[in-house]
């Protein structure tokens, strides 16, 4: 690998695919086009970013060294793996010299992206070619998002009391997984870690992403069927792609346009999902709501080829790039897709709009926010005392039975 | 995806050496060897070899680099404990120095990792001083030593000078090519590890085996040392059998100049030393400077280790397993001793190593590139040999021994006092000259 007289090639290679890699970080033009890199440098603008960067490499490399099992064992849900790097005055360019990282049950891991037609290539790929983006999304309590540089993955940082809810649910998770054969609308979880820089513990969950890496979105939803509370600030409302809720779902008369079919099969999977979250005593879960406008799309993309060249975009957490795909990325299928198409094994979660609609759009719904207990909850819920106008009373009053069925009617109702 | 490979074919590798071995490049490396160090440096030298592969070669060494360290901790729970210790720790002493090191030596990084993880390094019967454990790797290209932790303080002082020698000598050199040296913990316990290309052939067994210091006092192998399968003969035990090396003129000569530079002292300082191995390489006078480097950086007991492979004899060794079949099992010592043992595989080689070249070696032949150290009988020799010749042990420090025989005090017989009046420089030149004679 390294032999004499290419160790310039090598450095050469390594600058002009840092500067590939900055470049491929920032701007969203068109011509992108993501040179492979053979050498790893795990550059990002964040230490956090290098670290997560290297314990995926580690961890999927690893991992192609322990045998895949015939079946997962109880300790594998119990299971995980830590490494210390400690290093001086060595390999202090992209990454810190201290650093740890921790998997949480690898094996569980691996075998749910393999249920959920992930290989452990691609995985490692997206996740490590190039660092992450930051994603303006926020979930609940503020948490942070990333997103894979391809944007197929997101990041998620968590708080240790939802690693210890989804050390709870793993085995009836997977069990769950096993038996709809990874056909569902819960978020498939990929990758579970614990990273620690300059003494600082941060948890990070990986999941598909639930919109398209290559559609962008132009109006996004977080519909939980409450109707306390549910709008969108201003601040909010001031962001490139606002969150919005329940009530500017209603009141803008927002609808969603799929055939019979399509809706069948999703309500279905929605109801199981559903079923399976009480069981657990799972709630405050969301069904996010994206939507992708095929001709509004069309119409950005002649716009940014006219700007193309003096332009930086900012990276909004939706499509990257657009249609036809760089063709040297290899997980790009490799036929160029039309507008409002999309490759279903990638965009699972993808549904076109039915015929009869006014727009051709093409909508991504799946349930987000899943390690909400009810127990956790209350115990909450008591400690404050206090119970603020009618919306402590009301979240305090109901529980997962019944938010599972709230919820449920809500999504059949907007989707008719 | 990650494919299931039995442990049928790294078992049948250290235990059979028929002639139809025939090994399986693996695609999944499970580090399964007898020992939980052993798996940890498979694991260590796997890892090291993907780090460096990204971190880019720089355009020279630094400083920084002579004093730099990778450290690395593993804590598992309940999870890949079937070939690893749950626990461990790695460290890999200046790595970037090491790479520079294994390119001056033509050894790509990708063929160590290999050699050293595809299959578990095996022990060797070899003993170094005091009692050092010596493994090879399973291709027995390169040897792992055992050392102490005075040894890596020894290493760091001399490093940067090696080094420098190293560079300027083009890797040209008797000297023992270190390529690694790492520290691992198991269970608590330390373990430090230098890894340097064999002398030996990684094909053509040795014979016959002598460790040569050109000093004459307790230069025999003992009793217990003549019972193994290939004992380490001594300066007296060459002497008395008569034994020579007969490598011709030429090779003689470009020998004993690689020697010298590696072994003696000169009144120059090294500025000047610095020109004269320009000079010296000039003329192909390579080995002079061997030997002053040695002197100069203060270090002496090193030994010649020599190896001879007798081609008529091995031809015999051949014919004889084709016509005993594939029962046959031999020990393996790893450093080319025994009979069959230290071969991998009798030519032809196996076609499904890509580390063995295409081509098929005649007996006695050898690919110089790899076979580093091998030097051909001359024609009109007694013996069509081939002999294996380096320098080995260069860690022991003048001021170090200094210390420990004062400490001592007492002297015993006359080895104790001859030892402790001899300097470096008396010792290069006396295993100079020793060497020069026994080369004809």
């Amino acid at each position: 690998m390294m032999r004499a007289g290419r160790s310039e090639n090598l450095v050469i290679m390594a600058s002009a695919s840092s500067i590939a890699a900055s470049i491929a970080s920032k701007t969203k033009t068109k011509k992108k086009h993501f040179v492979a890199q053979k050498v790893k440098l795990f550059r990002a603008s964040d230490p956090l970013l290098s670290v997560l960067m290297w314990g995926v490499n580690h961890s999927i490399n690893e991992l192609s060294h322990v045998q895949i099992p015939i079946m997962l064992m109880p300790d594998d849900f119990k299971a995980y793996s830590k490494i210390k790097v400690d290093n001086h005055l060595f390999n202090k360019e992209n990454m810190p010299s201290h650093f740890k990282f921790k998997e949480y049950c690898p094996l569980v891991f691996r075998n749910l992206r393999e249920r959920f037609g992930i290989d452990d290539q691609d995985f490692l790929n997206s996740l490590t070619r190039s660092a992450p983006l930051n994603s303006e999304a926020q979930g609940r309590s503020g948490a942070r998002f990333h997103t894979s540089y391809d944007k197929r993955y997101v990041i998620k940082t968590i708080s240790s009391e939802d690693v210890a809810e989804m050390h709870n649910i793993l085995k009836k998770y997977h069990q769950f997984i096993v038996e709809c054969h990874g056909n569902t609308l819960l978020p498939q979880f990929l990758g579970m870690y614990r990273l620690t820089v300059d003494g600082d513990e941060t948890y990070m969950i990986v999941t598909r992403n639930v919109f398209s890496h290559r559609l962008s979105v132009y109006k996004k939803y977080d519909l939980k069927g409450s109707t306390v509370a549910r709008e969108a600030s201003d601040k909010e409302k001031a962001k490139e792609l606002p969150t919005y809720k329940d009530n500017d779902f209603i009141n803008d008369g927002q609808k969603i346009y799929i055939d019979g079919e399509n809706k069948k099969m999703f309500l279905e999977k929605l109801r199981k999902d559903v079923e399976f979250l009480a069981q657990l005593k799972l709630m405050d879960y969301s069904l996010l709501v994206g939507i992708h406008d095929v001709e509004r799309a069309e119409q950005e993309e002649v716009e940014s080829e006219d700007n193309e060249a003096e332009e930086e975009g900012e990276s909004d957490g939706g499509g990257i790039g657009t249609p036809p795909d760089s063709p040297s990325n290899t997980l790009d299928s490799t036929k160029p897709l039309s507008p409002g198409e999309f490759d279903p094994a990638i965009d699972v979660y993808a549904i076109k709009s039915n015929d009869s609609a006014p727009r051709k759009e093409v909508y991504f719904m799946a349930v987000i926010d899943i390690l909400q207990h009810y127990d956790a909850k209350k115990k909450a819920a008591h400690a404050a005392k206090t119970v603020k106008h009618g919306a402590g009373a009301e979240i305090s009053t109901v529980n997962p039975e019944q938010y599972s069925k709230r919820f449920y009617d809500f999504i059949t109702t907007i989707l008719s | 995806m990650s494919s299931n490979c039995t442990s049928a074919a790294p078992v049948s590798a250290s235990k059979t050496k028929t002639k139809k071995k025939h090994f399986i490049g693996q695609k999944v490396k499970l580090f399964r060897a007898s020992e939980p160090i052993l798996s940890v440096l498979m694991w260590g030298v796997n890892h090291t070899i993907n780090e460096l592969s990204n971190v880019p070669v720089p355009v020279m060494l630094m400083p920084d680099d002579f004093k730099a360290y990778s450290k690395i901790k593993v804590d598992n729970h309940l999870f890949n404990k079937e070939n690893l210790p749950s626990r461990f720790k790695f460290k890999e002493y200046c790595p970037m120095v090491f790479r520079n090191l294994r390119e001056r030596f033509c050894i790509d990084d990708q063929d160590y990792q290999n050699s050293l993880t595809r299959s578990a390094p095996l022990n060797s019967d070899s003993q170094g001083r005091f009692g050092n454990r010596f493994l090879s790797s399973y291709d027995h290209r390169f040897v792992i030593k055992t050392v102490s932790s005075e040894d890596i303080a020894e290493m760091h002082n001399i490093l940067k000078k090696y080094h420098q020698f190293i560079v300027e000598c083009h890797g040209n050199t008797l000297l023992p090519q270190f390529l690694g040296m790492y520290r691992l913990t198991v269970d608590g316990v330390e373990t430090y590890m230098v890894v340097t290309r064999n002398v030996f052939s990684h094909r053509l067994t040795v014979h016959r085996k002598y460790d040569l210091k050109g000093s004459t006092v307790s230069r025999e192998a003992s009793d217990k040392e003549k019972a193994k399968e290939l004992p380490t003969f001594k300066d007296n035990d060459f002497l008395n059998e008569g034994q020579k090396l007969q490598i011709g003129d030429d090779n003689k000569k470009y020998f004993l100049e690689k020697l010298k530079r590696d072994v003696e002292v000169t009144d120059t300082c090294f500025v000047l030393l610095f020109f004269l191995i320009c000079m010296c390489f000039v003329f192909y006078n390579v080995v002079f400077v061997c030997v002053q480097f040695l002197a100069t950086l203060k270090i002496m007991d090193y030994s010649l280790l020599v190896g001879i492979h007798d081609v008529d004899r091995a031809e015999q060794e051949e014919m004889d397993v084709e016509g005993g079949g594939d029962e046959e099992e031999y020990e393996n010592d790893g450093m080319g001793g025994g009979a069959l043992t230290g071969s991998f595989g009798t030519p032809p080689d196996s076609p499904g190593n890509p580390l063995n070249c295409g081509g098929f070696f005649g007996p006695g032949e050898f690919d110089p590139s790899v076979d580093v150290y091998a030097i051909k009988s001359h024609d009109s020799a007694v013996k069509k040999e081939v002999y294996f010749m380096a320098i080995i042990d260069i860690l022991t420090h003048y001021d170090a021994k200094k210390k420990a025989a004062h400490a001592a005090k007492t002297v015993k017989h006359g080895a104790g006092a001859e030892i402790s009046t001899v300097n470096p420089e008396q010792y290069s030149k006396r295993f100079y000259e020793f060497m020069s004679n026994i080369l004809s």
